[in-house]
């Protein structure tokens, strides 16, 4: 996780993110270090979520965005959630978590 | 902003499905006749029934699967749409129509101008034409600088001089048009379709998808860089001096080294990606590839063996080109495209079922729309027949060859079985 001092919400918010899967190597977007970025505001009800891909060409990109915001709203109805992809930094294989490597392999 | 993403840039299930369908009828019905005609191979290599297995394989097998699949990994690849879905489909109609006149002509076993040559060929350059035109079009609207598209749009070159050398071939035949021997243009078509349309495209494809299936990051692209000139320069001597009556040898084995070595770095490429990959546990589509990858080193031995010639190894005329021909067209193409059917295909299956409904129903894996099982069925049938092709090549034994052919012609059904589950897949909601 790239992400530093988040409060114990947005934590709760990281693990809710965890029931996405990449569709292909079925490990969580979490683990896979796809999320960057959580903001939860709960005065004004927005819930930011800032988001990357392994490639700029992966297929299954806008299901896992897609995926992100359904869960959410799910989960946050009072909220407004904004998910955005993002390019910066560029991932890369080892911002994968050491559970999502374990995963990856099991 | 979501900028890049390829699904939005997918073409539709219509497009890709139906050449899908159609290759693996293709690789079925050529494997069937291979069963009925297996002694051929041990015998003069230019026969009608060998003709036609190799043009069903190759245009109705691999061009077809390739076509298919590049019309959904062209997103991918360049990041942006296909050009055109509606050529991609009157492509579709042209090559299937020709290859049907074709292959009737080659069943004919008459190496004349026949009315089917001309209309199957006709219509094959056609679709062939249709094919680059709309590749070439969504390459140029790509900002993308990869070494994978360069790859993919000389192959389109090379795809439009095979068929023209083809052509060509055949009317130079009937009306001796130019006073060089047939067997060299036909040396010519054979290696420029092989390596310029196929391999360049195979390696265009696989230098992006070999590192996202097995998330790798840190790529060696400058061994692909140099094995792209490589190769082209190899090519480009061979093809100038189809048309030169006398050529010093010398010519021949420069282009062939260079080609040689323009091979090898793929191969290293593809070591290294292997050897870095962060996803160590292969699945079945992977491991297909990865036994489709070493098939390509044996292919890369063979044509050093195609150099030294028959008599070196005590072989009969034309054998060791069977070999190469064996181990390219049904190892290394066949094996790929095996493998990398269980990484394209789903997921255009899943995507048009699953797509609208992630988040909101559990919904399956990708993994989950084919048997993990028979495709492990047909990896070791697969595997199993080119041993015994080579077997059967190497010591003269047709009744290997019989065993060969049978275990090609069950891994083209079980193959099939996974296919069909794919294509017809019912939605599950679980």
């Amino acid at each position: 996780m790239i992400q530093e001092n988040i409060t114990e919400e947005e934590a709760k918010v990281y693990e809710v993110l965890k029931q996405v899967p990449d569709p292909e190597v079925a490990v969580n977007i979490v683990d896979l270090g796809l999320i960057y970025k959580v903001l939860k505001n709960d005065k004004a009800k927005t819930l930011d979520v800032d988001v990357t891909l392994s490639t700029p060409g992966c297929p299954v990109g806008d299901t896992i965005i897609q995926h992100i915001q359904t869960v959410l709203e799910n989960t946050y109805p009072e909220h407004a959630v904004l998910v955005d992809l993002v390019w910066e930094p560029q991932w890369n294989p080892d911002m994968i978590s050491d559970d999502g490597r374990a995963e990856l392999n099991a | 902003m979501q900028v890049g993403l390829s699904t939005k840039n997918a073409p539709s299930v219509w497009v890709v499905v139906p050449h899908f369908l159609i290759g693996t009828v293709s690789f079925l019905v050529a494997s069937l006749f291979a069963i009925f005609n297996y002694q051929d191979l041990l015998g003069y290599h230019i026969s009608g029934s060998v003709l036609s297995i190799v043009h069903l394989m190759i245009l109705g097998w691999v061009s077809m699967i390739i076509f298919g699949a590049l019309y959904q990994l062209i997103p991918v690849v360049m990041q942006v749409k296909l050009y055109s879905e509606k050529l991609a489909i009157i492509t579709l109609g042209s090559l299937v129509v020709g290859l049907f006149f074709l292959i009737a002509a080659f069943l004919g076993y008459k190496f004349q101008l026949t009315n089917n040559f001309i209309v199957g060929g006709s219509l094959v350059i056609f679709a062939i034409i249709l094919f680059a035109f709309n590749t070439f079009k969504s390459a140029l609207s790509s900002n993308e600088k990869s070494i994978s598209k360069f790859y993919i749009m000389a192959s389109g070159v090379y795809l439009l001089l095979t068929v023209l050398l083809g052509l060509f071939t055949v009317i130079n035949l009937s009306y001796n048009l130019l006073p060089v021997a047939h067997t060299e243009f036909m040396k010519t078509h054979a290696v420029i379709g092989l390596v310029g349309w196929f391999l360049m495209l195979v390696i265009g494809v696989a230098a992006k998808l070999m590192p996202m299936f097995l998330i790798v990051h840190r790529t060696r692209e400058a061994l692909l860089k140099w094995g792209f000139y490589l190769i082209n320069a190899g090519l480009l001597i061979i093809f100038a001096v189809t048309f030169i009556k006398q050529v010093p040898e010398f010519i021949d084995v420069i282009s062939f080294i260079l080609i040689f070595i323009g091979l090898v770095l793929f191969l290293l490429f593809n070591y290294d990606v292997f050897s870095h990959r962060m996803r160590r546990k292969l699945d079945i589509g992977m491991k297909l590839s990865a036994i489709g990858l070493i098939m390509f080193a044996l292919t890369t031995l063979s044509f050093i063996g195609t150099y030294f010639g028959n008599s070196a190894f005590g072989f009969p005329a034309g054998r060791i080109e069977i070999i190469s021909g064996l181990l390219l067209i049904y190892g290394f193409f066949t094996g790929l495209i095996l493998g990398q059917t269980y990484k394209t295909l789903p997921f255009i299956i899943w995507l048009f079922y699953y797509q609208k409904l992630v988040g909101k129903q559990k919904v399956p894996l990708v993994a989950d729309l084919y048997s993990d099982k028979l495709a492990t069925v047909h990896m070791y049938s697969f595997v199993a027949s080119i041993v015994l092709f080579i077997a059967g090549l190497v010591f003269s034994i047709e009744i290997v060859l019989l065993f060969a052919a049978v275990a090609m012609f069950f891994t083209s059904m079980v193959y099939g079985i996974n296919v069909y589950k794919m294509i017809f897949h019912k939605k599950i909601i679980k």
